[in-house]
C-alpha cells in the first residue's frame, strides 16, 4: 500500500474525517449514524487484520466487543470510576487479555473448526453476560447511564456530549486506530500475517512461528473490539447486551465483506453502506418489515458481483487503469539471458562455533511408517560441509518422505537426525529453518496474492528476525539488510524485473525460480531442493543448473531430481534410494555404471537413466 | 453546514447561556440565542415543535420472535395519530383539547424495526432525534428495550412512552423522569390473578413455572410465586427457565411432567409462549394441569387455538369484549376493526391509550416543553381510559389502571372467531400496586 | 447501585427435577430431539463433504420445507401430500440455488461461500415473512398420531414417537442412497477425492447439483415433519441452524455417520442438562463442542483436511 509516499493514506484519512461532517449530512447521514459507522469501522480494523490480513475468519468478535464495552461501562456506572477514557482503555486491555486466553484454545484449530470454536466461545460469553454475571452486566437490560468523556486540560474543559463533539472524539480515535493498523500492516509482522493467510505451511517452513503471529493478530483484533465496545457505551450512554450477540459478529463479517477484506477501510465502507441502506429502506422508503428482504438481496448481489468488496473493486479498477498504461508503455521484457553468475549469492548462515568441515547432516536408522506401509526404512545418510549431493530413485522410492523427515516436516517413526552437531529429531520445521536447514518444494509453495518482493522479504525475515518478534510498529523497510538480501536473491534467480509482480501473474518457470529463491533467501547452510528442474524447458534447465552452481559456494546442498544429466553435472556424490532404502551411494560415474542401479531403473516402472 | 450540525451547536450554546445551567457552561463564550429565561432549549425543544408538524417515533420489532406483537402495537399508534390529526371523537373523549392536531400542529408517526433488541431501538431513536427532531418516542415489546429507552430518554431529554413492558423495573428501579408506562406489569398481574386463583382452586397447590431467562420473566415469576406462596401456601415444584427463542420445549416439559405439578404457570412471551403452550398440550400436560398465563400475550389464542386456551386463566390489560361495559372501548374496537379488519388486542390498546394520554397532557399543558408535559402527568389528575378512569402516579410514572382477568372459552361458546376469552373480573388498579418506593424508583431530573 | 440488588431480582437460573424417572424420560426425549438434529445435520454435512460448501442457508431450507408443506396442507388436508410437497419443493430450491449461485462459488474462497449462503438465508426468511407474515402456523399431525402414548416409564406425544420412526426411516434411506447406489458411490468418492471423480469422466456438476438437492431435501423433509411439533414461523430455521452446526462439528465435518452420532449426542446433552439446570442446556452444547474440538481436531469421525 502506497510504497512511495508512506503517509499519503494517513493524510487522506485525516482529510476525509475532517470533511465528513460537512459532506455526509447532505447525503442523508445523521450525525449519530456517522458516529456508529466510525465505531463499526474501528471495530473492523482489528477484525480486518485478523480476517483480511491473516485469513482467520472469526465469528466470535462480539465476545471481545461486549467484554471491553461492558467492563468499561461497569467501571463507569456501577463502580463509580470517574475517568471515561481510562475506563475504555482498561476495557480494551481486558478484552485483549481475554482474547489471548480464547486465542490459546481457538487457534489450535483452523478453517471451519476455528470459526465454530469462536462461535461457541461467543455464545458462552453471551450466556455469561446474561446469566451468571447479570449482577454486574445488568443482564438483558445492559448498563445504562454511561457518562460521556470530559477532559480537563487546565485552561479549558473539553466535553463530548453532543453528536458532533462526540464525532470529533470518535474521529480522533478512528484516526489513531487507522494509524496503528497501518503501521502493523506495514511492519514485518504484517508481512508475515499475510504470508500466513496465503500459505501457512510455507510461512512456518520459512522459520516463522505462525502460531505466535496468529495469536498476535487475534489479540490485536480483540483489543480493537474491546476499545470499540467502550466507545459504543460512551457514545450512546448505554452498554447494550446485544453487543454480545452472534448478530454483532455476523454484521461485522458482512460489513467487512461488503467493504472489502484486507483493505483496512473495508469495514468502514461496509458499515457506511449497511447503515445507510437500512436507514434509507426504513425511514425514506418506509418498507416496514420488508427492509430486511431488500437489504438481503442487495447483500447477495454485492457478494456475487464484487469479489473483493467495494474497496477491492475500486482498487481493481485503479490497477486496471494503471496496468493498461503500463502495458502500452513498456511491454514486459522477456529476458532469457542468464545473469545469475554475475551476482554473488548470500553467504550461508554462520553460527558461532559451528564446524566448517566434517558432516553437516547425519541421519541414522531413519524410518517412516504410514500404518503398515514403510515409506523409508533404516536409512543411514551423511552429508559433509560444502558437499553437493544428489538423490535419485524411481518414483515411489521414498525420496520426498525422506526430505520431509530431514526438514522435520514429518516426524520419523524411528531413527535420529543430527544437523551441525545438534540432534534435531522431533523438532519443528520452523526451528530447523532457524538453524539454517530449509527446502525448496517439489510443488510450488508460494504466497500467491503477494508480489515477488514480498515473497522474498517474508523468507528473508525469518533469518533477520528469528522465529518470533513483536516489532509491530517497525516499518518493514527499516529492517537492516532486508532490501539488499531481497534484491540479491531476486537477481540470483533472475526475477529482478518481476519484483513488483504478484506471484499469481508469474509464468511457471518464474514460479519455480522463486520457489528456489524463497529457500535461498533464508540463507540456509544446508539447502534441500526437491526436484528443482521439474517441468522446466531445456533452456530453463540450463539456466537453473547455472544458478544452482552459483549458489553452491560455501553452502551444502542436497538435490532430488529425475533429470540425471543435469544432476550428474552438478553433484559430487549421488545416493540412490529404492523402495525406501539406500540402494547405493557413489560418484556420478560410479552410479552410471552400477549394475544395481541399472536394474532398479530398467526393472522399475520408469526407465529414466539416460 | 447542515441543519443538524447547526442545531447541535445551538442547543449547547443555548444551554450555556442560561443562568440555570452553570454546570454545563464550560465552553468559550459565543454570542447566542436565548429562548426564554425559564425555558432553555432542551432535547429537541424547541426545534422539534417549531414547524406545522411534530414528529413522534416508534421502534418496534417487525422481524424476529416478537414481530407479531410489534406490528400490532404499531397499528395502535397509527390509529391514535390519525385520531389526533382528525380530531376523532374517541380521542377528544380522552384528550378534550385535541382539535385536528395537537396545539395546532399535525402529528407524524415514524417507525423503525428494532428486532426487539435494545441496541437497535436506541440506534433508531437516536437517528429520529437527529433527523426528525422527534418530540416523543415509544416502542418496546420487551422490558429490555423499555429500560434501555427509558435511560436513553432521560439522557436525551425526550419523552418516552413504554410499549408492552411487563417488568417491574420499568417503573421500578429503572424508572426515569422522562418515561411513562400505561400498561399493567408483573407485580399488578400477580396481585390481580393471585386472588382469583386462590378463590377458584383453594390453598396448598403445586405449581410448575416456565420462565423466559431474562428480567421480565424472573420478575413476573417472582411476583406471582411470592403472592401464591405467601397468601395461599402454594408450592413452586419446579421453575423451567429457558432462553429466548427456544424452539423445542420437550426437555422442559419432560421435567414438568415428572414434577408432580397441578398448575402450569407459563411466563414465556411472544413466539416462545406459543410454542411452549402448544407443546405442553402435545405432552398431555394440558388439560391435565391448569394453565395460567400471568402476563397475557396478544394473539396467543389466535395462534394456538381455543382447544388449548380453553379454561386457561390469564391477566391482561384489555380484552375487546369489554366493549359491552365501556363505551370508549366500543368506539376503539370499532374504529380499529374498520381500519385493520380484526379486533385489537392489548398491545394496540396500550399504544392507543398511551398516545391519547400524551396528547391530553400536551394539550392541557399547552406546550411541548418536556418539563411542562411531565409536570402535567405528575399532577396525577384522574383521566379517562378505555376502561374507565385512571391516573398516573407522580412518584414512579406508572399509570394506575385496572387489570383484567380472563378465562379461555371453549370453542363451542365462542360467538365469533375472535371471541377467545371471557372476562372474569376487572380488578381496580389502586389495590394492586406496590408502594411507590418499593422497587427503588428514583426518577431523576427534569432538565 | 449495589450489585446485591440485582441478584435478588434475578431469581437464579431455575430448577431442575432430579430423579431416576425423569432421567430415563430425559434420555428418551434426548433421543427424539437428537434424531431430528441428526437428519438436518446429515443434509448439511453431505453438501459440505461433497461440494466443500458450508450452506448457511440450511436453516432457511428447513423453514421453507415447513411452509411448502403447510401451504400444501391447507389445500389438500393431507399430511402425506404436505410431506412430499415440502421435500420436493426444497429439493427444487436447492437445485436451482446450486445452478444459479453456488456453482459460481466453487472456485471462490470459503468465506465468500459462507457470505452468499448467509445472505440467501436472509432472503428466504424475509420472502416468507413478506408473503405469510410473522404469525405462527400449525400443521396438525395425521389423525392416528394425535394424542399421547403411555410408554410405561413416561407418557409421550404419539406424534413425537412416530417422528422417531419417521426420522429413522429417512436416515436409513439416506444411508441406502449414499452407500448402496451408484450415485451414492460417486458422492462418497467425491467426499474422498473430487479430482478423482472428475478424472473418471463423471459429470461432477450434475453430481454436485444432485447432492445439493438431496442435502436440501433432507432439511426440507425435516422442516415439514417437525411442523406438527414446533409450529412454523419465518425464524424457525435460525435457531436450528446453530445447533446443526454444532452437531456437524462434533461429528466431524463431512461425515454422514458423524452427523448422526453428533445429533444424538447433542440431543442427549440438551435433555440431560435440562434435568439438572434448564438454563444451562444450550450452553452445555457449545462447551461440549469446544471440548471435542480441543481433544479431537476433526471432530469425532471427521478426516483431516476437510475443514
Amino acid at each position: 500500500m502506497q510504497i512511495k509516499r508512506p503517509y499519503l493514506v494517513e493524510l487522506f484519512t485525516a482529510l476525509a474525517l475532517l470533511l465528513a461532517p460537512f459532506v455526509l449530512p447532505h447525503l442523508g447521514f445523521s450525525p449519530s449514524t456517522i458516529n456508529r459507522i466510525l465505531i463499526w469501522g474501528l471495530f473492523g480494523l482489528g477484525f480486518d487484520i485478523l480476517f483480511g490480513y491473516t485469513g482467520l475468519l472469526s465469528f466470535g468478535q462480539s465476545a471481545f466487543y461486549g467484554t471491553g464495552g461492558m467492563f468499561a461501562a461497569y467501571l463507569l456506572t456501577e463502580a463509580g470510576f470517574p475517568y471515561v477514557m481510562l475506563s475504555i482503555v482498561i476495557g480494551a486491555v481486558v478484552a485483549g487479555v481475554v482474547g489471548y486466553l480464547v486465542g490459546l484454545i481457538a487457534l489450535k484449530r483452523t478453517g471451519i473448526y476455528f470459526a465454530m470454536i469462536t462461535v461457541a466461545i461467543a455464545e458462552v460469553f453471551f450466556f455469561a453476560e446474561f446469566n451468571p454475571l447479570s449482577a454486574y452486566t445488568g443482564g438483558e437490560n445492559g448498563l445504562p447511564g454511561v457518562p460521556t468523556p470530559v477532559f480537563n486540560l487546565g485552561f479549558t474543559v473539553l466535553k463530548f456530549d453532543t453528536d458532533w463533539t462526540m464525532y470529533t472524539f470518535l474521529a480522533f480515535w478512528y484516526f489513531v486506530g487507522i494509524v496503528i493498523a497501518l503501521r502493523i500492516v506495514r511492519s514485518p509482522v504484517g508481512a508475515i500475517l499475510s504470508a500466513i493467510r496465503d500459505n501457512p505451511l510455507r510461512a512456518s517452513a520459512l522459520g516463522h512461528n505462525i502460531h505466535g503471529y496468529k495469536l498476535t493478530a487475534f489479540v490485536v483484533a480483540a483489543i480493537y473490539a474491546g476499545f470499540a465496545g467502550g466507545l459504543l457505551a460512551t457514545m450512546q450512554g448505554f452498554m447494550p447486551p446485544d453487543a454480545f450477540m452472534f448478530d454483532t459478529s455476523g454484521q461485522l463479517v458482512m460489513q467487512t465483506a461488503i467493504g472489502g477484506a484486507g483493505t483496512l477501510f473495508g469495514p468502514l465502507i461496509g458499515a457506511t453502506v449497511w447503515l445507510y441502506l437500512s436507514d434509507f429502506f426504513q425511514n425514506v422508503l418506509h418498507l416496514g418489515p420488508t427492509w430486511k428482504l431488500v437489504l438481503g438481496i442487495v447483500f447477495v448481489l454485492l457478494v456475487v458481483f464484487l469479489r473483493r468488496g467495494i474497496v477491492g473493486a475500486i482498487d481493481d479498477l485503479y490497477r486496471m487503469a494503471r496496468s493498461d498504461r503500463k502495458n502500452t508503455a513498456e511491454p514486459v521484457a522477456a529476458s532469457s539471458e542468464a545473469k545469475a553468475a554475475a551476482v554473488e549469492a548470500m553467504p550461508a548462515r554462520r553460527r558461532d562455533g559451528a564446524q566448517t568441515s566434517g558432516p553437516i547432516l547425519q541421519a541414522t536408522g531413519l524410518t517412516k511408517r504410514y500404518g503398515g506401509l514403510a515409506a523409508n526404512s533404516d536409512i543411514d545418510f551423511s552429508v559433509d560441509h560444502g558437499e553437493m549431493r544428489g538423490i535419485i530413485g524411481p518414483n515411489g522410492a521414498g525420496k520426498s518422505t525422506f526430505f520431509k523427515m530431514l526438514t522435520c516436516e514429518v516426524e520419523p517413526s524411528a531413527g535420529k537426525i543430527v544437523f551441525e552437531g545438534r540432534d534435531i529429531t522431533g523438532m519443528g520445521v520452523t526451528d530447523v529453518c532457524q538453524l539454517g536447514l530449509t527446502k525448496s518444494y517439489q510443488i510450488n509453495q508460494l504466497f500467491d496474492r503477494l508480489t515477488v518482493r514480498r515473497n522474498l522479504m517474508i523468507a528473508a525475515l525469518g533469518e533477520t528476525r528469528g522465529k518470533f518478534k513483536l516489532d509491530l510498529f517497525k516499518s518493514i523497510r527499516s529492517v537492516p539488510g532486508l532490501e539488499d538480501q531481497v534484491e540479491r536473491t531476486a537477481a540470483l534467480v533472475n526475477l529482478t524485473a518481476r519484483l513488483d509482480t504478484p506471484v499469481s501473474e508469474l509464468a511457471y518457470g518464474e514460479k519455480r525460480r522463486l520457489e528456489i529463491g524463497l529457500a535461498l533467501a533464508t540463507s540456509p547452510s544446508l539447502l534441500l531442493l526437491d526436484e528443482p528442474l521439474a517441468g522446466m524447458s531445456p533452456s530453463e534447465r540450463v539456466e537453473t543448473v547455472a544458478l544452482l552452481k552459483s549458489i553452491a559456494r560455501g553452502r551444502t546442498m542436497i538435490i532430488i531430481d529425475h533429470d540425471m544429466d543435469s544432476l550428474f553435472e552438478l553433484v559430487g556424490k549421488v545416493t540412490v534410494l529404492q523402495e525406501g532404502r539406500v540402494l547405493v551411494e557413489g560418484t556420478p560415474a560410479e552410479i552410471k555404471t552400477n549394475a544395481k542401479v541399472q536394474e532398479a531403473y530398467l526393472g522399475g516402472v520408469h526407465g529414466e537413466v539416460a | 453546514m447542515s441543519r443538524n450540525l447547526k442545531s447541535g451547536w445551538t442547543r449547547r450554546e443555548a444551554l450555556r447561556a442560561s443562568a440555570g445551567f452553570a454546570g454545563a457552561a464550560m465552553l468559550p463564550v459565543m454570542p447566542t440565542v436565548v429562548w426564554a429565561d425559564d425555558k432553555p432549549a432542551i432535547g429537541t425543544w424547541p426545534a422539534g415543535s417549531e414547524g406545522d408538524t411534530v414528529n413522534v417515533a416508534a421502534a418496534v420489532p417487525l422481524t424476529g420472535s416478537y414481530a407479531v406483537q410489534g406490528a400490532d402495537e404499531l397499528k395502535g399508534w397509527e390509529l391514535a395519530v390519525e385520531h389526533i390529526n382528525t380530531g376523532h371523537e374517541l380521542m377528544k373523549a380522552i384528550a378534550p383539547k385535541v382539535d385536528k392536531g395537537l396545539l395546532g400542529k399535525q402529528v407524524k408517526l415514524l417507525s423503525a424495526d428494532s428486532a426487539a433488541k435494545p441496541n437497535n431501538a436506541v440506534q433508531s431513536e437516536q437517528t429520529f432525534i437527529n433527523d426528525n427532531k422527534i418530540v416523543m418516542m415509544t416502542g418496546s415489546t420487551s422490558s429490555a428495550v423499555a429500560v434501555a429507552l427509558n435511560k436513553f430518554a432521560q439522557r436525551e431529554k425526550i419523552l418516552y412512552l413504554a410499549g408492552i413492558s411487563g417488568s417491574n423495573d420499568t417503573t421500578g428501579k429503572d424508572c426515569v423522569r422522562y418515561g411513562f408506562r400505561q400498561n399493567f406489569f408483573g407485580q399488578t398481574a400477580a396481585a390481580a390473578i393471585g386472588p382469583v386463583l386462590l378463590k377458584q382452586f383453594g390453598k396448598g397447590k403445586k405449581a410448575a413455572f416456565m420462565t423466559p431467562d431474562y428480567t421480565y420473566g424472573h420478575t413476573v415469576t417472582k411476583s406471582v410465586n411470592d403472592y401464591l406462596t405467601a397468601n395461599g401456601g402454594w408450592e413452586m415444584v419446579t421453575n423451567q427457565v429457558s432462553p429466548l427463542g427456544t424452539q423445542d420445549y420437550s426437555q422442559y416439559l419432560t421435567n414438568i411432567a415428572n414434577s408432580g405439578a397441578e398448575f402450569l404457570i407459563n411466563v414465556n412471551w411472544g413466539r416462545d409462549a406459543v410454542l411452549s403452550t402448544q407443546q405442553a398440550k402435545q405432552f398431555g400436560l394440558l388439560p391435565k394441569m391448569t394453565l395460567v398465563i400471568p402476563y397475557q400475550i396478544p394473539f396467543l389464542a389466535k395462534e394456538v387455538g381455543p382447544d388449548i386456551t380453553e379454561g386457561v386463566f390469564a391477566a391482561t390489560d384489555f380484552w375487546w369484549t369489554q366493549e359491552d361495559q365501556y363505551p370508549l372501548a366500543k368506539q376503539f374496537v370499532e374504529a380499529f376493526q374498520a381500519k385493520y379488519g380484526y379486533r385489537p388486542e392489548w398491545g394496540a390498546e396500550n399504544s392507543y391509550v398511551s398516545f391519547a394520554h400524551w396528547a391530553r397532557m400536551v394539550s392541557e399543558a399547552g406546550s411541548f416543553y418536556p418539563p411542562d408535559v411531565i409536570k402535567q402527568y405528575e399532577k396525577g389528575e384522574t383521566i379517562p381510559s378505555l376502561l374507565g378512569d385512571v391516573h398516573y402516579r407522580p412518584e414512579d410514572h406508572q399509570c394506575i389502571r385496572p387489570v383484567v382477568i380472563v378465562r379461555g372459552k371453549a370453542k363451542k361458546d365462542m360467538k365469533n372467531d375472535e371471541d377467545f376469552w371471557e372476562v372474569l373480573e376487572v380488578v381496580p388498579g389502586e389495590g394492586l400496586m406496590q408502594k411507590p418506593d418499593e422497587f427503588g424508583c428514583q426518577l431523576g431530573d427534569y432538565t | 447501585m449495589p450489585a446485591s440488588d440485582r441478584i435478588i431480582i434475578n431469581l437464579g437460573t431455575g430448577s431442575g427435577v432430579i430423579n431416576w424417572a425423569n432421567f430415563i424420560s430425559q434420555c428418551f426425549n434426548g433421543l427424539v430431539t437428537g434424531a431430528l438434529l441428526a437428519l438436518i445435520s446429515s443434509g448439511l454435512t453431505i453438501i459440505y463433504g461433497t461440494l466443500g460448501v458450508l450452506n448457511l442457508a440450511h436453516g432457511a431450507m428447513f423453514m421453507l420445507g415447513g411452509y411448502a408443506g403447510w401451504v400444501t396442507y391447507t389445500y389438500t388436508d393431507s399430511f402425506l401430500a404436505a410431506v412430499v410437497a415440502g421435500s420436493l419443493f426444497v429439493m427444487l430450491v436447492g437445485v436451482v440455488m446450486e445452478r444459479l449461485v453456488i456453482r459460481h462459488f466453487y472456485t471462490r474462497p470459503h468465506e465468500d461461500q459462507l457470505l452468499v449462503t448467509f445472505g440467501l438465508g436472509i432472503v428466504f426468511v424475509e420472502t416468507v415473512r413478506f408473503f405469510f407474515g410473522s404469525l405462527s402456523q400449525t400443521v396438525p399431525p395425521p389423525g392416528p398420531l394425535v394424542g399421547i402414548t403411555d410408554l410405561g416409564f413416561m407418557i409421550y406425544p404419539t406424534y413425537r414417537l412416530a417422528l422417531l420412526g419417521i426420522v429413522a426411516v429417512a436416515l436409513l434411506t439416506l444411508y441406502f442412497v449414499l452407500y448402496r447406489t451408484r450415485i451414492g458411490m460417486i458422492v462418497r468418492a467425491g467426499i474422498e477425492d473430487s479430482v478423482m471423480v472428475d478424472s473418471l469422466g463423471i459429470n461432477v456438476y450434475k453430481v454436485f447439483m444432485l447432492v445439493f438437492g438431496i442435502g436440501a431435501m433432507a432439511a426440507g423433509f425435516a422442516g415439514i415433519v417437525n411442523a406438527p411439533v414446533v409450529s412454523i414461523a419465518p425464524d424457525v430455521g435460525e435457531a436450528i441452524l446453530v445447533q446443526t452446526f454444532v452437531v456437524v462439528v462434533i461429528g466431524g465435518v463431512g461425515s454422514f455417520p458423524g452427523a448422526v452420532i453428533g445429533g444424538l449426542i447433542a440431543g442427549e446433552i440438551i435433555s440431560i442438562t435440562t434435568m439438572f439446570n434448564p438454563a444451562y442446556s444450550q450452553i452445555m452444547l457449545f462447551v461440549a463442542m469446544t471440548l471435542v474440538l480441543v481433544l479431537r481436531p476433526h471432530g469425532l469421525l471427521g478426516q483431516a483436511g476437510r475443514e
